[in-house]
């Protein structure tokens, strides 16, 4: 899943804070796995920013509503009825559903609330751990199922480096040697002579900017 | 008591979100101390009253907030 934290507080309200009327919209789908921009999120940051408005004396009305997910459009064509109710719109998605909200409705000023972290798995419930940066080339078939792009901090494809230490990185002491895993995971695959093959330069354009995909069914064909 | 939940962890999951609360409360410039969780079960009237009468000593030491029901 996409894993994201919420901003500050502070930047959030900084944000909307010139504005009367304010929708925040969560979404139902990975944010809302991770605990950072689902409908409980939105009740939450809904309810602070109403709070800290009255506090300060400040009149602004704050709305709130979680669409399943922000990254399709059928889901963000259900607040069309309404959106030009508001004078700015807050979406705790992530990246992709902020910009996709901001473009299907691009009269409006919409305002991240969240940041989006990495892909990533739930180690146990409240901790996300990063497994994969999306790079268009996986490289798992040889590593052992372990992605040395993503978890050794300077990716390294022929690792360990030298900065390797009692299997934990010379970045930190809480952080794996990505290469020690893969290691300790071919050998217990039985599959050490993966790791003495020499891997090529990555094909860092496969990690086209942006990203495009269409599904091989959905193309035109000539 | 604490860890001696009839629902398990309960009272331990509901401390930790007990304290991420006074977190979300401070963020907004309300005092974090007007929130307060007590472990009491339901034989335990006594302390009860007294863990009541410890947050009214605390509501009326901080005052009234500006905020009016309205807003949550």
């Amino acid at each position: 899943m996409i894993v994201a934290e919420r901003k500050p507080f502070e930047d959030i309200k900084a944000m909307i804070e010139d504005y009367n009327k304010i929708l925040v919209v969560g979404c139902g789908e990975c944010v809302s796995v991770c605990m950072a921009g689902g409908e409980k999120e939105v009740q939450i940051l809904a309810s602070q920013l109403r709070l800290a408005f009255e506090e300060q004396g400040k009149e602004i009305e704050v709305d709130e509503t979680t669409l399943e997910r922000q990254c399709d459009k059928e889901y963000l064509e259900e607040i069309k009825d309404k959106i030009d109710d508001y004078d700015a719109i807050i979406s705790m998605a992530c990246g992709a559903g902020v910009q996709f909200l901001a473009e299907m409705y691009n009269n409006k000023s919409v305002y991240p609330a969240l940041n989006t972290c990495f892909i990533g798995v739930a180690e146990r419930e409240g901790e996300w751990s990063e497994r994969c940066r999306a790079c268009g080339d996986c490289v798992l078939a040889e590593t052992g199922g372990i992605c040395p792009v993503a978890i050794c901090a300077k990716g390294l494809l022929n690792g360990p480096c030298g900065g390797t230490n009692d299997g934990k990185c010379e970045l930190s002491k809480e952080k794996d040697c990505a290469w020690t895993l893969i290691y300790n995971r071919l050998k217990d695959l039985d599959k050490l002579d993966n790791i003495r093959e020499i891997f090529p330069p990555k094909k860092y354009s496969a990690q086209t900017t942006p990203g495009r995909r269409i599904h091989e069914a959905f193309k035109e064909k000539e | 008591m604490e860890g001696e939940c009839h629902f398990l962890e309960g009272n331990l999951r509901a401390k930790m979100w007990v304290t991420y609360t006074k977190g979300l409360l401070d963020e907004i410039g309300i005092e974090p101390e007007r929130l307060k969780m007590f472990n009491l079960s339901s034989s335990m009237a006594p302390q009860f009253k007294e863990a009541v009468e410890e947050m009214i000593e605390v509501a009326k030491k901080l005052g009234p907030t500006k905020i009016q029901n309205k807003a949550a």
